[in-house]
């Protein structure tokens, strides 16, 4: 027995003496999400964005902290022509990319193009389709200019059928390929009307748009470059996209694994780059789950930047060596919206009627249950105890630091007499007499919206005992399948921007075929596209249409306010939070900064200083 | 015994049949919004419009019957291919592959501790019946088999490695990854700190052992209460015996009694225990696995579990049932090995 000790404490000295020093060249960064893909066109997630931004570049790029000043990167200069609808850029020269092949403007054409043709279900390229093209998909512009729906024209196979054929092919030669076009040393973009946004959607941190080399691209099996098989490209599955889990971009880092079993992501500087070579020469990007676990490696030193989540930070504020900052702007919202037309067998309105057991399908189509809902809330408390401070109110659905935001425009406070006020004139007085049963619903996990709904129940059901809420927690997809299927009576729901514009917001929340938009029901439907007098005659719909084609900013700011006075006076959702950031990392780590369009950390301008 | 062997083989591919057939159909109950849920992550899912999500499920097959798509399932999977995994980011065999070393590996070190030093506490107690010793054993043991284990892998976790830095979680550290991943670095048997050994990386083996360390601590006191109370009880039960009684009368020495006697007799329920905890290692320890962040087949299929990610169920399903098979079978063959009373028809 004592040699098998022996042994053992001598195998143990062996393990323990054994440690490595970390070294300022290599940076571990500690999160949670892993990358879905490594194609750019596909890729339409955080973690996939992080990795892109760090290996592709774009044509131009955000300057620092700004979301609206644009500096050159694979462009060297650009024009505006044509009143917004036409726009130039300048490629830069003597840009290699990581394997060798030299940047050229077919490349940044053909990058385009692939992305458009591509155009997969669920990903990003709706951006690009609708800038170019004013609709939101290729399967949407094939079924508009032809009548058929493009499934109708592709065999099982996925040849497209001879009497279509003709039809397909011209999708590319007469629409695609024009609007992208080689002009010398430039690449010409046509745009079917000015898009205020297209600046932005073009900017690097947005994966859609960034350059590929396309001698390699065509030789890995990505679109051919050819017109007459570009349908054998299109909307292909995530992980039969020859860009998959490889990538080949000009950018200051270099993909060496995509390990998707421990789900690490290593990258290695590129020391060909046509700036200054990276001082960081390899980053480890490693999803660690565990929060405890996560948080011991960082504590430790073995992370240099780590992922809190908000309700943990108090376990490592403090601490010596770690920096922590707080409050920064995101480009994002979470408000709650109303059904104004909840379907009639749904679950989650009792009886249906206006009988004290349940709502009627158009509850809150009555504008005095919204206006009282919209009393019923206490926004400052939702952001101090459920974000811990780390969020701030918007007057809508629109984050602080786009165009169209004004703090000083009009805002809900929280206000139960009021709130009594609206639910005894809502349908006549009679909810008030006869009261209401009704289902809040939030996923599981998610607390903000579990505390959202408590709150209205808790301040609602004090205002009068017959009012009764039940809040009951689902998982996520359920949660998402409901409000979409149009069975909730309220969802809350968040958005984070694709590119830093009010269009990505006000159309997605207030316009009729704006994803939430839509899930507001017949009755919003019929809101939003009947004329009202505070719109000059106009639409809700017509003005956030015309919102966008605007290129003068000061004009835009008034339209968007004018939709902002809708929102109050006729209580069209309640905007809950600007959630706020938070960022924590070594204080070793030099050169951070934020830009809240960006996905994730910019290495490069990252340095270690022990 | 060959054909009893045999015969308990042959029934493999009906259990596998089976059961892969009953998962998949109370997969299949969620329905296709639900399973589509997999494919998109939530942030993007709520991005997502209605006619997209359409899209999305015909372009899965999601809206195929039940049958169908239990049929596409088997038939890939006769030809070889067991499906993409959503969770893996890759195809499941392969995912999986990558991950059952790690799993095996730790199963194989922890074996030692877990059932060697279990069975030897438990003995120890049995024989000291009533003793401090063996009053201070089986506290010990509770104690560890109360503690819920992720908040004792976290303790391990804090005083092993944030207070000390001896056991670090993960799989291995950056520099030793480097060298396992370098093409110059042989993989023979799959094993990493094995391959290690044998490719004379020293190094990287001690690398390896040290994130195992903190694993195997909180696995064998988690488990040790367990296989020390059989075997205590049956110890005691045995040591009453007359066999027992008759062979101390006989003057041998008091180690052979308890060795040769009574301990091999007192093995019969203690194998079954330890057996099935073998089987429990080999299927993956989730919580170990999370709070050490080690990539094992355990904490896989459960992420894909609750992700929706049928076809790594599917694949991780096949995979228990086989080692659930061949465990009870392997046993079932220690039972006659270890009482020759036994015989297997």
């Amino acid at each position: 027995m004592r040699k098998v000790w022996a042994i053992v404490a001598l195998m143990a000295l062996a393990v323990f003496g054994f440690a490595v020093k970390g070294d300022p060249t290599t940076l571990v960064d500690l999160t949670i999400s892993e990358p879905d893909t490594m194609d750019p066109h596909y890729a339409y997630d955080t973690a996939s964005g992080e990795v892109i931004y760090n290996v592709y570049e774009n044509l131009i790029a955000y300057n620092g902290e700004s979301v609206t000043d644009f500096v050159p990167r694979l462009a060297t200069k650009w024009e505006v022509l044509d009143g917004g609808k036409t726009y130039k850029f300048y490629i830069r020269k003597g840009v290699k990319f990581h394997l060798g092949g030299d940047l050229t403007p077919e490349d940044v054409e053909y990058s385009f193009e692939r992305g458009l043709i591509f155009d997969p279900a669920g990903g990003p390229m709706w951006m690009l389709w609708e800038a170019l093209f004013g609709i939101d998909s290729l399967e949407g512009f094939v079924e508009e200019k032809f009548g058929v729906s493009y499934s109708d024209m592709i065999d099982e196979n996925g040849e497209a059928k001879p009497e279509y054929k003709d039809k397909l092919v011209s999708v590319y030669t007469d629409y695609i390929d024009p609007a992208i076009e080689v002009e010398g040393d430039a690449v010409v973009f046509h745009l079917v009307r000015p898009f205020a946004p297209f600046m932005a959607i073009l900017a690097q941190g947005s994966s859609w748009s960034a350059v590929l080399d396309k001698e390699w691209a065509v030789e890995v099996g990505c679109w051919d470059g050819k017109a007459d098989t570009w349908w054998k490209y299109h909307d292909i599955q995530k992980e039969k996209s020859p860009l998959y889990a490889v990538a080949n971009g000009t950018g200051p880092y270099k993909l060496v694994e995509w390990d998707r079993t421990q789900q690490k992501v290593t990258l290695e500087a590129n020391e060909n780059y046509w700036r200054e070579p990276a001082k960081i020469k390899k980053v480890v990007i490693w999803g660690v789950d565990e929060w405890a676990t996560r948080r011991a490696l960082f504590e430790k030193g073995d992370g240099d930047v780590c992922y809190v989540p908000a309700q943990f930070l108090s376990q490592i504020e403090g601490k010596e060596g770690i920096e922590i900052i707080k409050g920064l702007p995101t480009i994002s919202v979470t408000a709650l919206h109303f059904n104004w037309s909840i379907k009639s067998d749904s679950k989650y309105i009792g009886s249906g009627k206006l009988d004290g057991e349940g709502i009627p399908p158009d509850f809150f189509s009555d504008e005095h249950v919204r206006k009282a809902f919209s009393y019923a809330f206490n926004y400052d408390a939702m952001i101090l105890q459920v974000l811990r401070g780390l969020g701030k109110r918007v007057p809508y659905a629109l984050p602080e630091g786009l165009i169209g935001y004004n703090p000083d425009l009009p805002m809900y406070e929280f206000n139960l007499l009021k709130a009594r006020e609206e639910f005894k004139k809502a349908f006549n007085g009679e909810l008030w007499k006869k009261g209401f049963k009704m289902t809040l619903l939030y996923n599981t996990g998610n607390s903000a919206r579990q505390t959202a709904a408590e709150m209205l129940k808790f301040y609602i059901e004090q205002l009068n005992p017959k009012f009764k809420i039940e809040v009951r927690g689902v998982q996520w997809p359920t949660y998402l399948d409901t409000y979409r299927k149009g069975y909730l009576p309220a969802f809350i729901i968040g958005w984070l921007a694709d590119y830093p514009d009010p269009h990505n917001f006000i159309f997605t929340y207030y316009h009729s075929n704006g994803v939430y938009g839509h899930s507001q029901g017949e009755n919003y439907e019929k809101f939003v596209t009947t004329p009202l007098e505070e719109l000059g005659g106009k639409t809700l719909n017509q003005v956030i249409e015309e919102a966008v084609a605007e290129t003068d900013p000061a004009k835009r700011q008034e339209m968007y306010e004018s939709v902002a006075k809708v929102v109050y006076s006729r209580a069209l959702g309640m905007a809950l939070y600007q959630p706020l950031g938070l960022r924590v990392h070594r204080s070793w780590l030099k050169g951070w900064y934020h830009n809240p369009m960006r996905p994730g950390d910019d290495y490069y301008a990252y340095s270690i200083e022990f | 015994m060959t054909a009893y062997i045999i015969r308990r083989l042959l029934l493999l591919p009906l259990v596998l049949f089976g059961i892969t057939l009953i998962v998949f159909g109370l997969f299949q109950m969620l329905g296709p919004d639900k399973l589509l849920s997999a494919y998109i992550n939530p942030n993007l899912a709520e991005k997502l419009s209605p006619e997209e999500m359409e899209r999305f499920k015909d372009k899965y097959g999601l809206n195929d019957p039940l049958i169908v798509r239990y049929g596409k399932w088997i038939s890939s999977v006769l030809r070889g291919d067991l499906g993409w995994s959503l969770v893996g980011k890759e195809p499941v065999a392969s995912a999986m592959a990558k991950r059952i070393p790690f799993t095996v590996e730790l199963a194989l070190y922890a074996l030692v501790p877990v059932v060697g030093v279990g069975i030897w506490l438990g003995v120890a107690a049995a024989v000291r019946h009533n003793s401090p010793v063996d009053h201070f054993i089986r506290i010990f043991a509770i104690v560890g088999w109360s503690f819920p284990d992720f908040v004792f892998g976290l303790f391990v976790l804090m005083i092993f490695y944030s207070v000390l830095g001896w056991f670090p979680p993960g799989n291995m550290s950056l520099w030793a990854e480097e060298i396992f991943k370098s093409s110059a670095f042989k993989h023979i048997t799959g094993l990493p700190s094995i391959d290690a050994l044998l490719n004379g990386q020293f190094g990287v083996f001690l690398d390896c052992l040290r994130h195992l360390v903190g694993p195997i601590l909180t696995i064998s006191w988690l488990w040790w209460a367990y296989l020390l109370r059989i075997t205590r009880s049956s110890m005691l039960e045995v040591l009453r015996k007359d066999y027992v009684r008759t062979a101390r009368a006989k003057g041998l020495d008091e180690r052979t009694v308890i060795n040769k006697h009574a301990r091999r007799n007192a093995m019969i329920p203690v194998t079954t225990v330890a057996g099935a905890m073998i089987i429990g290692l080999l299927s993956g320890t989730v919580i170990v696995e999370a709070v050490f962040n080690r990539t094992g087949i355990g904490s896989f299929v459960a992420t894909a579990a609750t992700q929706l990610d049928y076809a790594s169920v599917m694949g991780g399903v096949l995979f228990y049932s086989t080692i659930l098979v061949l465990g009870n079978l392997i046993i079932d063959i220690l039972y006659a090995i270890i009482d020759p009373r036994i015989r297997l028809t």
